[in-house]
């Protein structure tokens, strides 16, 4: 045990010794450097579990461990933005995170607003070499003076360069998806201004006297004046299909309120318009328009997402060891993100576990370029699987005969 | 990197609660780690004149050296991953001699029987392979998968395929599924089986006592459904029906659960048991975790697990559905710790 704590010691001497120090930092450079020359994922997410685990084995304060785990996210920072990553988002604080003892809650809150008014008190600096910071989450959950904090610090920051930093501060990912549909709710249910006013043309693209005449035209005269109403009728055909596209492409955008959703396709819109406009012109009140809820595709509710502007998450790692995502970014994960687990605490997260990671996904990406269409790539509507690796297919079959 | 001694001063200032140094003084510590000024590509242009491109050598030779060292990188990383691989490979092989289910029931609850806790809702993402006769094997390896869930007693196997194929072909599934539980389990004593998809009706026999659950997921469950549900609440809302403060994540996460996970006809008249829908493990057979589209509700806390690189040289495909694969995760679930959010 003594011996153990001596060479401990000895080796964290040694390790602080400047020329050491010195060519450890050379090192990293190097490698950052290296990193940069291949692919570099755009967009990081970090669950950064495991600071207070990491207090309990090294017999520190809980709070301690916290602030260990603020060091561990500046030096991961750093590598990442050197590295070129564009955007980072960490999992600061969760909602559930506030059923937590209150002093640690408060100590959390605290070393918040301590570190953001910092980073506010360090204006020029920041301009220069910061990110842009981003708190996403519930913010209307924190104490007043932490809000203030982050409002100066987003405030300060937000003309700073394309790097992005998300603080998920009060943040659960299901509440961000119902926040993205609530929004998304509203913003359909807002009824579009002075449509009446601006679209009159569009609301009147059939003549209901015209129609009435050319079904009565048919059906009256029958076979006697064959050839006339035959040239009549296509071309009359043909202008109603130009109308049809027409008024179909405006049914995608302007959409009555009374139409039935579930009826609503296509090979009716015609006669529908016509119905539309003939139960319009007897009734002749303001009715509101809204835009189509058939126009919401899941773009809709990505762009209604807390990362609305973000590239799509490239990687995601936790740590800890602990293997679930924890409510967490669960919409941006669920595509082609890799997600990675490790089995290390955040405070004593660094380069070193980081490098395999990166040069994993570097592998694997290149890999993925190299040959496309690796499984995984089905014709059809999903097709941003493009990047599913083929991973080694092929061990030496010298193995291959060990192993069998 | 920050040197220890700068380190020090910092932690204490933050002990002592940002007392003893000035705003100044941080920057003054920091400075000699930001990098020089004239490296940054975001520099404003006017001062950039004063500053002429200094040492295009040095940086020439740097980006090279950057270039060489990323390239012996990835040289010895591709070896390291391989040499791991490959010890995987026999690790994996030995555990499929080892363990194997022999189609017994008996050996596979032998097998699971030491272990502390089993998921309830166990759930696996398989992939449709490029092959012509893709589906039939397919079909097979969900079949086993069930099998084997049967005999070690989980009650609920969720099965996420990405095009749906799986949901297209249900009678033939189920027809399979039960050949291969009777080659299992023999004809008197086979589990029943409730065999459903999101939007389709269930397949299924007279209910048992020990019955089990397997329902198919693909894409169009994920976030698909959300932009139906959207849809349909905007709708309401615009009628009138519904305001936008109505939506709540309870409101959300009910029909989400419903619609995902029950079966389309009423739960009371067939008699079906409620399904947990949160799975408890998520088994990826695969080189790495991807959710490739799987259902993001409801994979909140759910364990992931993934097989890793499971090469089978003579076969070509990489992903193959392994009885021990399965026991691996079934194993790690155990003894991976349970933590909620606290």
């Amino acid at each position: 045990m003594a011996t153990s704590m001596h060479l401990s010691r000895l080796r964290n001497w040694f390790l602080a010794s400047p020329p050491i120090e010195f060519a450890i930092s050379r090192l990293r450079e190097l490698l950052v450097g290296a990193i940069r020359q291949g692919p570099v994922p755009q967009h990081i997410a970090f669950i950064m579990d495991g600071n207070r685990r990491f207090a309990r084995t090294h017999g520190i304060e809980t709070v301690e461990g916290h602030n260990l785990g603020f060091e561990a996210l500046a030096r991961v920072l750093e590598v990442c933005y050197r590295s070129g990553v564009q955007v980072v988002t960490i999992y600061a604080f969760s909602i559930e995170n506030f059923k937590r003892s209150k002093f640690e809650v408060d100590a959390l809150m605290e070393m918040a607003r301590v570190k953001l008014s910092q980073m506010a008190q360090h204006g020029e600096i920041l301009d220069r070499y910061g990110a842009k910071v981003r708190v996403l989450g519930r913010l209307d959950l924190l104490r007043p003076d932490v809000l203030a904090a982050v409002d100066r610090a987003v405030d300060m920051t937000k003309d700073n360069g394309d790097r992005v930093l998300n603080i998920c501060f009060p943040y659960t990912s299901r509440d961000e998806i119902t926040g993205a549909i609530r929004e998304t709710v509203s913003e359909y249910s807002q009824p579009l201004r002075s449509t009446r006013s601006t679209l009159p043309l569009q609301r009147t693209p059939f003549s209901e006297d015209h129609i009435a005449q050319t079904i009565r035209a048919r059906t009256t005269n029958g076979k006697l004046d064959d050839s006339s109403t035959e040239v009549d009728s296509v071309s009359e055909s043909s202008t109603l299909a130009e109308d049809d596209v027409q008024r179909s492409n405006q049914q995608n955008d302007v959409y009555q309120s009374e139409t039935p959703l579930s009826s609503a396709t296509t090979l009716h819109l015609a006669e529908k318009a016509a119905k539309n406009r003939a139960s319009e012109t007897t009734s002749e009140t303001d009715r509101p328009v809204f835009r189509s809820p058939e126009t919401i595709t899941r773009q809709t509710l990505t762009d209604h997402l807390l990362t609305r502007d973000c590239p799509p998450l490239d990687l995601m790692i936790r740590t800890s060891g602990v293997e679930r995502l924890s409510d967490f970014m669960l919409w941006q994960c669920h595509q082609n993100t890799e997600i990675v687990f490790l089995d290390v605490l955040w405070p004593e997260f660094d380069l070193w576990h980081f490098l395999p990671v990166l040069l994993g996904w570097q592998r694997r990406v290149s890999k993925a370029k190299k040959n496309p269409d690796a499984e995984g790539n089905f014709d059809g509507e999903f097709q941003e699987s493009g990047e599913e690796s083929k991973e080694e297919l092929v061990v030496s079959s010298g193995l291959k005969a060990k192993s069998l | 990197m920050v040197s220890k001694h700068d380190r020090e001063l910092l932690r204490d200032n933050i002990r002592s609660r940002s007392s003893k140094l000035s705003a100044t003084d941080r920057e003054n510590i920091v400075k000699p780690y930001l990098p020089d000024p004239s490296e940054l590509p975001r520099w404003p242009p006017q001062r950039r004149k004063k500053l002429p491109r200094k040492k295009p050598i040095r940086t020439f030779l740097k980006s090279q050296l950057h270039l060489i060292t990323y390239t012996f990188l990835h040289i010895f990383f591709g070896i390291a991953v391989r040499l791991v691989q490959s010890y995987h490979a026999v690790v994996d092989r030995i555990l499929a001699i080892v363990y194997y289910h022999h189609r017994t029931p008996e050996l596979i609850r032998k097998d699971v029987k030491g272990l502390d806790r089993l998921p309830e809702h166990l759930s696996v993402i398989l992939s449709l392979r490029k092959e012509d006769d893709a589906l039939p094997i397919l079909m097979d390896e969900v079949a086993e998968l069930v099998s084997w869930t049967a005999s070690a007693g989980i009650p609920v196997l969720s099965v996420y395929e990405k095009t749906g194929a799986l949901k297209s072909c249900m009678p033939i599934l189920h027809q399979a599924i039960t050949n291969k539980l009777s080659s299992y389990f023999g004809s008197s004593q086979q589990p029943t089986l409730q065999l459903f998809a999101p939007h389709h009706p269930v397949y299924q026999q007279k209910s048992s006592q020990n019955s089990l659950v397997v329902l198919l997921l693909s894409a169009t469950d994920g976030q698909e459904t959300f932009v139906d549900l959207t849809k349909t609440l905007a709708e309401m809302a615009q009628n009138g029906k519904l305001s936008p403060e109505d939506i709540t994540m309870e409101l959300v996460d009910a029909e989400i659960s419903e619609i995902t996970t029950q079966p389309s006809q009423d739960r009371l008249e067939t008699g079906l048991p409620s399904v947990k829908p949160e799975p408890d493990l998520l088994l990826v057979f695969g080189p790495s975790l991807k959710l490739d589209g799987y259902p993001p509700w409801h994979i909140r806390l759910t364990e992931m697990y993934y097989t890793g690189v499971n090469s089978d040289g003579m076969t070509g495909y990489s992903d193959t559905v392994e009885y021990q694969g399965f026991l691996r995760g079934l194993w790690h679930f155990a003894g991976a710790q349970m933590r909620f959010g606290r």
